[in-house]
């Protein structure tokens, strides 16, 4: 790996945010591709963080820290990765189902899917099915994540998957649910493709659905 | 900061007995000591006692309020045990607020680290519960949980000692049968600190030694205190009086004679080295009416000795407490219930040494186990105890401003600064969700213990000692083992 790609992983690593804009740059100029940068700097760095967090050395506040220098390295290199027509990790869209307040899970999911390369759009929270399907139209997402937290709204779900089905827009996207209530077998009973049973497997989640896990 | 008139309590507070209550205990204390009296199983003892204004009458001593207050007064309440190895972190300050843990000594069985099944303590297992203690982080200072049963019955506290010492750099508390023992274990310690005068500076272990309740102070007791005493060795004078059987039933009686026995031992001290380190202590419980057994998982445990800290501490002493110990003979539930809550009243208390951390079945059986289990319980009581620090900055109403209705703190900056410091974190409690729980395979509590202490025996590294000291303890084991096989030795009779 060269240095440079190197000190990308180890800012990423770090959350360094000072340093990383500079050290992108100085990418570029060594003409490295978007591409390289993505994959043996940023992401190397994630992959990285990813094995410390599941094992307890690193803890949240840090994680996200490090997801937020990565995406402003995104920042900085996703025109080139468009304009090279390089593929992106992905894009995930999310939301809290109607009548449902509580987000701050579903915020987590956003940050580590971000720290996961992903492109992410969070359209907030008591979010109507009408809602996720503007959305979907707007931003063409691979994986849409919806989330609840009550047992009164998790149905909720299941309402919007059958609104993106009668809208002909289920088989264009995965469809991902999590929140404290929802269970494996929910999930299955309404006809999403996948559960997760916190933030850092359901970035995992989203990996295996675009298939780079 | 612009602040007037205002007061910080930087931890927990926690008080039982008034000042009124205190002075009376301690008056109970006083008049013991001076109409009672204790029986003085030591010639020498006596001499020094008479000689510094005690009245000796054969072998019963009383000694005057003023020569108590006296001895109280010369003994310090702050001092510093230190690592053999220089580590700061494992150095003990003795101090006010300071709440220590480690194990306790002398049970005559072990629950073995690999079957999990209780039998005789043996030699080597020494070595592996030293090196638990050197790893624990809550664990401050060492004793071995057990009796060394497979060397000659005269040794065992010897070989203890040369068992724990190459194993932990944390200070040892050291117990021995007579002042052979004693001797032995002292000229290993100096020799590692470098010499006598540099152990007095830097002292490395705690001489432990114990008088009879009720109201008797045993040759041996005595032999050891002086010969403690002569060489500044720090000194631990530690009764285990059993309320109903050998002291009052009642925790202010227990309490009372439970010091007196102590204090004659102070006042020895003090007559012979003034300002030595001195703890006065104690396992304080009830004898169960019913088994008949000292409880070692009663309430009265830690009531008791709440008691006696406060007492200690109102006398200027620093106290040898009791606490994550259990009436349990297996690891499971009540085990679990006693020492956890034990453990918690001690560090409320900020008794100075807290001792028989891993203590089961009523002291009969040493657990490493329980041991470490109680250093999780202990973590999480010196969270509760460090309390709430209150400034501008913990009170956060700029964060609280600037995240507004609807947002998160997550990525403040804030966050990121106290997280770590404000939150405790357990190592073998489980908060993981149902599905990661069942992925790692469904651990109970007792599996992730048994887990660390193997993992603990199989990585943690305590620091050498010296060269020269390794050699040192060598020879004195091999003096010692012959001279327990001279006929001089054989037919030795008790002196008095």
């Amino acid at each position: 790996m060269s240095e440079i790609l190197e000190q990308i992983a180890t800012a990423v690593i770090e959350g360094d945010l000072d340093e990383i804009e500079d050290l992108t740059e100085d990418a570029l100029d060594e003409d490295l591709s978007a591409q390289e940068i993505l994959d043996g700097g940023l992401m190397a760095g994630m992959d990285h963080v990813g094995v410390e967090f599941k094992a307890g050395n690193m803890f949240v506040p840090e994680v996200l820290r490090s997801a937020k220098t990565m995406q402003t390295a995104m920042d900085i290199i996703k025109p080139l990765l468009i304009e090279s027509g390089s593929k992106m990790v992905g894009k995930v869209l999310l939301g809290t189902v109607k009548g449902d307040l509580h987000d701050i899970g579903k915020n987590l999911v956003g940050m580590m899917c971000e720290g996961a390369g992903f492109e992410v759009n969070d359209i907030g929270k008591d979010v109507d099915p009408d809602g996720f399907i503007a959305a979907i139209k707007e931003f063409e997402p691979d994986i849409v994540g919806m989330s609840a937290l009550l047992t009164t709204t998790m149905r909720a779900m299941e309402h919007t998957i059958k609104a993106l089905e009668e809208a002909g827009l289920r088989d264009q996207v995965k469809v991902m649910i999590g929140g404290a209530p929802v269970t494996q077998a929910f999930a299955d009973q309404i006809g999403a493709d996948g559960y997760a049973s916190n933030a850092a497997s359901a970035a995992d989640l989203a990996k295996q659905f675009v298939g780079t896990a | 900061m612009k602040r007037t008139n205002y007061r910080v309590n930087s931890g927990v507070r926690f008080q039982m007995l008034s000042n009124d209550q205190l002075e009376e205990l301690f008056g109970g204390v006083l008049h013991v000591l001076e109409v009672t009296g204790l029986e003085v199983h030591h010639a020498e003892s006596r001499d020094i006692l008479k000689k510094a204004g005690a009245w000796v009458d054969g072998k019963r001593v009383r000694i005057p309020r003023w020569l108590v207050k006296k001895s109280l007064s010369l003994a310090p309440r702050s001092f510093t045990l230190f690592a053999r190895d220089g580590n700061p972190k494992h150095n003990i300050h003795i101090g006010p607020g300071r709440a220590h843990f480690g194990p306790g000594p002398t049970c005559p069985n072990f629950i073995d680290i690999e079957t999990l099944e209780r039998r005789p303590y043996i030699k080597s297992d020494v070595p592996l519960v030293a090196k638990v203690v050197d790893a624990l982080p809550n664990i401050d200072f060492c004793e071995s949980l057990g009796t060394v049963n497979d060397v000659h019955h005269d040794l065992g506290a010897l070989y203890e000692f040369a068992g724990m010492f190459p194993n932990t750099s944390k200070p040892i508390v050291a117990w021995s049968y007579d002042k052979f023992d004693s001797q032995a274990i002292h000229k290993i310690a100096i020799t590692e600190a470098g010499g006598q005068e540099a152990f007095e500076q830097r002292p490395n272990y705690v001489h432990y030694c114990e008088p009879l309740s009720p109201l008797v102070s045993t040759f041996e007791a005595l032999d050891k205190l002086v010969f403690a005493a002569k060489h500044r060795i720090p000194l631990i004078f530690t009764p285990c009086p059993i309320a109903g059987g050998t002291a009052p039933v009642t925790a202010a009686g227990i309490i009372t004679q439970g010091a007196a026995e102590s204090w004659m031992g102070l006042t020895i001290a003090q007559a012979i080295k003034p300002g030595l380190p001195f703890f006065m202590g104690g396992v304080y419980s009830v004898m169960d009416m019913n088994t008949m057994v000292l409880a070692y998982g009663a309430p009265e445990l830690p009531l008791m000795m709440a008691g006696l800290t406060e007492l200690a501490h109102y006398a200027g002493l620093p106290l040898w407490q009791t606490g994550g110990c259990t009436d349990s003979k297996v690891f499971d539930e009540q085990a679990i219930i006693e020492g956890s809550m034990s453990v918690f009243f001690s560090a409320l208390t900020g008794g100075d040494l807290c001792h028989d951390v891993g203590y089961t079945e009523s002291a009969m059986t040493g657990s490493v186990f329980q041991l470490c289990a109680m250093d999780e319980a202990i973590g999480y009581s010196r969270r509760i105890t460090r309390g709430i620090e209150v400034n501008d900055d913990t009170l956060a109403v700029d964060v609280i401003h600037d995240v507004g209705p609807n947002g998160h703190y997550l990525r403040q900056a804030h966050t990121r600064r106290y997280y770590r410091n404000e939150f405790w974190y357990p190592k073998l409690c489980d908060r993981r969700n149902y599905e990661e729980w069942e992925l790692m395979g469904k651990q109970s509590f007792k599996d992730r213990v048994v887990a660390r202490v193997h993992d603990i025996l199989a990585t943690h590294q305590p620091s050498a000692i010296k060269p020269e000291t390794e050699k040192v303890m060598q020879e004195l084991i091999e003096e010692a083992e012959d001279r327990v096989l001279t006929d001089e030795w054989i037919n030795r009779k008790p002196a008095d």
